[in-house]
């Protein structure tokens, strides 16, 4: 059967008056890429300082491996690899010689170490930059310097905190596969993000915050399954007079539909011919229609009519 | 595991630059200020300048009369003296012409007006000759062929026994103390690296410190690790400091300069226990505790005169407390010590002072960086 890597339970964590984590639970299983989305603030560092036990924490239980996590669990830290979403490496270091440094906390033996290095150094494409010092590095190779930090003792559990803020698209791509990679190797993943795009890419499972509180949790598809929303269609129309547009309002599945700026949306939940029937009343009105698409349901839509406020809107 | 930590410590401290600019290049500079400032005081003051006294003669005393112009003739007399009588020696005292009055007779008395070093010279002149007068009087009386050769012994040894007593072998010289502060107070900087320290191995303080608490090395390990790695940067930077102000800048401390070198590195010690204790205490960044540090470093040298040179005097004065526990002030004392006392008590008091405020300093360092889990990050 899957072991439980991370087990959170019931983790209260408040900050002075402001309750940043409100009974929140998780448990994660070997193997996973566990996705851990919400808008800034919703509690996501938080939660990972706590499992880290940097941070003290008024209520809750963390266990880690099957054991609890203590500041003191040296056994249980060496067998996980951090990125924190801050850069943390030594300026007056250079890139080779930051990955020894943290490398070495974990492995003593040199030879083991350098073939470590060489791994990490490869994995994240800084080949180029060895002799480097972090200064001269642009933000995407800063980051993945410091993922080279993070990963570089082969760690079995790996903590991304938003490993890609501010980083340019090919690195973040090419972070976003490494991580799926490191995975193959067999490597569990906790990863934090507010960008749903990525979550849904790369995770197999998601846990969706606001606020200190678990809104919603499960493969995308189980997440997208448990909102009304199944698919919108989307219909350029010149104009739509109102007894078809009623018509369209009340054929089956539809739950709510809008006709805007030339642009027909019809909101579907369920069913298997939405879009034939939306059609078929189209042209028994005898009303021509230019472009056609529909969509699925993202994370956005779900986190939309869970909370009631688009994950979006609380960007940055 | 604590060689390696230390050596990526040492690596990353030597490569900083705040280290190079404000450990290395501020004094080197500020020294050479300091020399060009005082080149021509330390010129004037390098020569000794004989004292002026005027000798009374109450009743004949041939031997004395004989020291003194023997002294007299020197190329770089103690004393010069004039023969005159009461009347006018004393005037030309209250004239300030000269700055005592022997009076010879049965017994040597002096006069002086002030109290200072040269008085004190002239004092343990009279004192170390009237010791000695009665082995020369006997020779006079048994030998007084070799009359010429006892008086010029006699001459030597109280010359050069009493220059010794209250000067030694140092340079008592106001400007030398400029540069004792100057070591001092590189010394002192020794507080950033200490503060640094801290900020990389606490969780709540960088990203690096929390990087650090989550590998599997104990903070004990890691702590000790940075600490000496600082001590030896510092001892590092000390050396080259003492070093050129010694031998490029030629600043004279004294025949004692080899245990210059370890109270400079002890003061250094004292400099890190100094920030690793304030960055511990202290729950701000890295860059507000830099400017408190250099702020409080800044007042402390001042307070210990490194700006003004009697400010410690009039501290000495107003609040003498204060002396004792500035540790600028400490240390630099401990140079002063080393260079005027010939003994080495006061010298100890000042090193012992210095290692109870660099235990205090590191216990209480450690006993708030202990923290393990942090309530706020
Ligand atoms: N050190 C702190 N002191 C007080 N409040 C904090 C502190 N750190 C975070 N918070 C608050 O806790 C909440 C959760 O923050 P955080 O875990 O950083 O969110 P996320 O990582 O999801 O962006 C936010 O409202 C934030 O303002
Ligand atoms: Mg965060």
């Amino acid at each position: 059967m899957e072991n439980t890597v991370v087990k959170i339970q019931d983790l209260v964590k408040r900050y002075g008056d402001l309750i940043a984590l409100d009974h929140f639970s998780l448990e994660i299983k070997e193997g996973e890429i566990f996705g851990l989305l919400g808008p800034n603030g919703s509690g996501k560092t938080t939660t990972i300082n706590c499992l880290l036990s940097l941070l003290s924490f008024d209520k809750g239980r963390i266990e880690i491996f099957g054991k609890e996590m203590t500041p003191v669990s040296y056994d249980i830290k060496k067998d996980i690899g951090i990125i924190m979403q801050n850069v943390a490496v030594f300026d007056e270091l250079t890139v080779y010689e930051n990955i020894d440094y943290f490398c070495g906390l974990y492995i003593k033996d040199k030879n083991k170490r350098k073939k470590c290095i060489d791994d990490a150094v490869k994995f994240v494409g800084l080949e180029d930059f060895v002799k480097f010092y972090p200064k001269k590095l642009s933000g995407g190779l800063l980051r993945r310097l410091n993922i080279a930090c993070g990963i570089a003792h082969k760690p079995k559990l790996i903590i991304l905190d938003e490993p890609t803020v501010a980083v340019d698209p090919q690195s973040r791509n090419r972070i976003l596969e490494g991580i799926q990679e490191l995975n193959k190797n067999g490597a569990t993943i906790i990863y934090t993000s507010h960008y749903m795009e990525e979550v849904e890419q790369i995770c197999t499972r998601i846990s969706i915050m606001d606020k200190g509180k678990k809104v919603a949790e499960g493969t995308k598809d189980e997440l997208k399954r448990m909102i009304k929303n199944t698919e919108t269609i989307i219909i350029e129309l010149l104009e739509l007079p109102d007894k078809a547009y009623r018509e369209i309002a009340s054929l089956p599945h539809v739950y709510d539909s809008k006709f805007e700026n030339g642009k027909l949306s019809v909101y579907c939940s369920g069913g298997k011919h939405n879009l034939t029937r939306v059609l078929e009343v189209l042209q028994k009105n005898e009303l021509g229609f230019g472009r056609v698409y529909t969509e699925l349901p993202t994370l956005n839509d779900v986190f939309l009519e869970i909370t009631g406020t688009a994950l979006r809107d609380k960007e940055d | 595991m604590f060689m390696h930590i230390l050596k990526y410590e040492l690596k990353s401290g030597l490569r900083s630059k705040d280290m190079l600019i404000w450990l290395i290049l501020f004094p080197i500079l500020l020294g050479t200020v300091f020399k060009v400032g005082f080149g021509s005081i330390y010129e004037k003051t390098e020569k000794f300048n004989s004292i002026p006294i005027a000798v009374v003669e109450e009743s004949e005393n041939k031997a004395f009369r004989q020291v003194i112009e023997n002294i007299g003739s020197a190329e770089q007399p103690f004393i010069t003296a004039s023969f005159t009588d009461r009347e006018k020696a004393e005037k030309l005292l209250d004239d300030g012409e000269i700055e005592g009055i022997i009076f010879s007779g049965e017994k040597l008395r002096l006069t002086v007006k002030e109290k200072g070093l040269r008085e004190t010279m002239l004092k343990s002149f009279v004192e170390q000759y009237s010791v000695r007068e009665k082995i020369a009087m006997d020779a006079f009386e048994t030998a007084p062929e070799k009359a010429q050769q006892v008086i010029e012994s006699l001459t030597a040894e109280t010359v050069s026994s009493c220059r010794e007593i209250p000067v030694t072998q140092g340079n008592p010289d106001v400007y030398v103390q400029y540069f004792y502060n100057l070591i001092a107070m590189v010394a002192m900087f020794g507080c950033i690296t200490g503060m640094t320290i801290t900020s990389h191995r606490q969780a709540d303080l960088s990203a690096l410190g929390a990087r650090s608490c989550c590998s599997p090395v104990p903070k004990s390990v890691s702590v000790l690790a940075s600490l000496a790695s600082s001590f030896l940067l510092q001892t590092v930077c000390m050396i080259i400091c003492v070093t050129f102000l010694a031998f490029v800048l030629k600043v004279d401390f004294g025949d004692r300069l080899w245990l210059v070198y370890p109270t400079a590195i002890f003061g250094s010690i004292l400099g890190v226990s100094f920030g690793f204790f304030i960055g511990s205490i202290a729950r701000v960044n890295e860059k507000v505790k830099t400017a408190i540090l250099m702020t409080t470093t800044m007042l402390l040298c001042f307070f210990s005169g490194l700006m003004v040179g009697n400010m410690k005097a009039v501290v000495a004065e107003k609040a003498p407390w204060f002396n004792n526990i500035n540790p600028v002030a400490v240390i630099s004392d401990c140079f002063y010590c080393l260079n005027i006392y010939e003994d080495y008590d006061r010298y100890f008091t000042k090193l012992i002072t210095m290692a109870v405020t660099i235990v205090i300093f590191i216990t209480l360092g450690i006993i708030s960086s202990r923290r393990k889990k942090y309530a706020s990050i």
